[in-house]
């Protein structure tokens, strides 16, 4: 027997903004004067306009920066009163410095980890989907498969890193193999749980239609899982860029985790925190990337009207 | 091997001792219990009776959603299932179930997207008419969180009836809007029921209707709604009697004003009160 459901709630409704077309426009309908944003791309490119998209770019970023700045002139106030030696914390101005005096060798190694976090990321989100859309078909199969995906979740990646070594040599491939254990498990759990949350109405008119598995998942399972698998991403993304720092520590020949690696044992930690930072600039562009595409293809989900 | 037709060529619908239990973890619950129905070509027959008296599982009995224990469900010479697959049965629900990344135009177009045959074989309308038909013209390019839950309820409605399914089941449709629009609908629906379509494209008796099986729990809308109200009672659902409803069509608000109307309504609160 149906359960009666109640009544929507009707302010929602009402209040829901037009979303964002895929298409075109800012994400935001109305910009910080209260104009459609329409209107706003159809206007020629004025100063006036040019200066309301300066002051916008500017409110967007100046939360995160100044907390930045400010936390790196307590960091740099805390080395310089306190003089603590820059073999055991660098001050900020420091790693900046050296950063800046060879940003091609921290951008070349930050490329080479880059590559191995997305290949992992790829291939360990990939596997992940195929594992979730069969165990979303099948109970049986769910209660298969779950329990080895546990187990490959608690084993320690730190315990087998250096074996990887041993099984791939040195390169890509421990990388991309540890980056995508990390990735996995988020995008596996997340997965299964938004291949089965269908709207049930849509589900049965579907299926009152004789509508096939395959068009099922396709009309109905993929899109409604999309909120959940971009959640996973978002958690998954970075760090897979941590699994292949990991894998670059034990059996990696470049990359930003060998630089860590080579600098911690040369106490030249300008270098070594050089390569954090550069590894905190990758991170957040991923995410960033992540949530921009999210931010295009969720234009639909609640997410998109909850801030 | 295949079992005789046990319908007649007027009926569209025909249950023959339908038993419906749910196996349950405490102990099995008899939904349905030898229920019998038939349903004329080109009928509109409302289903009505107090919550939980398996209105909705006759309905998903009806449209396939469910195996019966026990009896059978004939629609005109096929099982639900041949019937879904032939794309004969439209359902509506309480829920409109739209699509939230659809628009909706995409929405109505969805049917004919699914279980499709050859080329040429799908009898279809235009989503476009279909919208035209339901007044949402001007809403083609918004998206259903956009749209106020009886406009929703008429981009359903119009998505049930875009493939030119000859039997229409409908589960407490405008159940879960205001009164206001509840009332406006109703008349709208008989509006598009009557509507009669282009030649040869309803599968029906020659009346250009569609077979309807509407389930409601509110009297009123079962009386201007229908040619038949049929009245449940509970655990375990059973049909408790059958009414004719003897008013002339096209029937409109004045109706529910007329004394006519208001003995069915007075007969009708009398066999649900004495459940």
């Amino acid at each position: 027997m149906r359960v009666e459901r109640p009544a929507p709630v009707a302010a929602v409704r009402h209040k829901a903004p037009r979303p964002a077309r895929p298409a075109g426009g800012p994400a935001d309908p109305e910009s910080a004067t209260g104009m459609p944003a329409v209107e706003e791309a159809a206007r020629p490119l004025s100063l006036t306009r040019l200066l309301r998209l300066a002051r916008r770019a500017a409110g967007d970023l100046l939360p995160p920066v100044s907390a930045l700045l400010i936390a790196a002139g307590v960091w740099e106030a805390w080395v310089r009163l306190r003089d603590v030696p820059d073999y055991l914390v660098p001050a900020p101005s420091a790693v900046v410095a050296r950063m800046a005096g060879d940003p091609a060798f921290f951008a070349r190694e930050g490329l080479i980890t880059l590559q191995g976090a997305l290949a992992g990321f790829a291939l360990g989100s990939a596997v992940a989907i195929a594992l979730a859309v069969v165990m979303a078909h099948s109970r049986f199969l769910e209660r298969s498969i779950f329990p080895l995906a546990i187990l490959v979740k608690v084993t320690p990646i730190v315990a087998i890193a250096p074996l990887l070594a041993i099984w791939f040599g040195f390169g890509l491939m421990p990388k991309v193999f540890i980056a995508g254990l990390i990735a996995f498990f988020p995008v596996m759990v997340n997965g299964l749980l938004g291949f089965r949350s269908v709207n049930a109405g849509a589900l049965e008119l579907l299926q009152s239609l004789a509508a096939s598995r395959l068009d099922v998942f396709v009309k109905l399972r993929l899109p409604s899982s999309l909120p959940y698998l971009f959640a996973a991403f978002k958690v998954s993304i970075p760090l897979s860029v941590i699994g292949a720092v990991v894998a670059e520590w034990f059996s990696g020949d470049r990359g930003l985790g060998r630089v860590i690696q080579v600098a911690n044992n040369n106490l030249d930690l300008d270098t070594a925190f050089g390569a954090v930072f550069s590894l905190a600039i990758l991170g957040i562009g991923l995410y960033l990337l992540t949530a921009a595409l999210e931010r295009r293809l969720l234009f639909w989900h609640e997410s998109a009207a909850g801030l | 091997m295949r079992e005789p037709s046990i319908i007649e060529t007027s009926e569209h619908v025909a249950i023959e001792g339908l038993t419906q239990v749910f196996d349950r973890a405490t102990r099995p619950l008899t939904a349905l219990s030898n229920v019998n129905l038939r349903v004329g070509r080109g009928e509109f027959v409302s289903v009505i009776g107090p919550s939980g008296c398996g209105k909705s599982t006759l309905l998903r009995l009806i449209g396939g959603l469910l195996q019966p224990t026990e009896g059978r469900v004939d629609l005109a010479g096929a099982t639900p299932a041949e019937a879904q697959r032939r794309k004969a049965i439209g359902y509506v629900f309480q829920d409109p179930s739209l699509l939230p990344w659809r628009s909706v135009i995409a929405n109505v177009t969805l049917p004919l997207q699914v279980n499709r045959r050859r080329r040429g074989e799908d009898r279809r309308r235009s989503p476009h008419d279909l919208l035209h038909l339901v007044g949402l013209s001007q809403f083609e390019g918004y998206y259903p969180r956009e749209l106020s839950g009886g406009m929703q309820q008429r981009v359903a409605l119009a998505r049930a009836l875009v493939f030119e399914p000859s039997l229409l089941l409908m589960d407490e449709p405008f159940g879960a809007l205001d009164e206001i629009t509840r009332r406006a609908m109703r008349y709208e629906l008989l509006r598009i029921w009557q509507a009669r379509l282009p030649d040869g494209q309803a599968g029906d008796g020659g009346s250009g209707r569609k077979t309807v099986v509407f389930v409601t729990h509110s009297i009123p809308e079962a009386i201007t709604l229908s040619d038949r109200v049929v009245v449940m009672s509970g655990s375990p659902g059973t049909v408790r009697a059958v009414i004719d409803i003897d008013l002339p069509r096209p029937r409109d608000e004045d109706m529910e004003t007329q004394p006519a109307f208001l003995d069915y309504v007075v007969r009708l609160r009398r066999l649900l009160g004495e459940g």
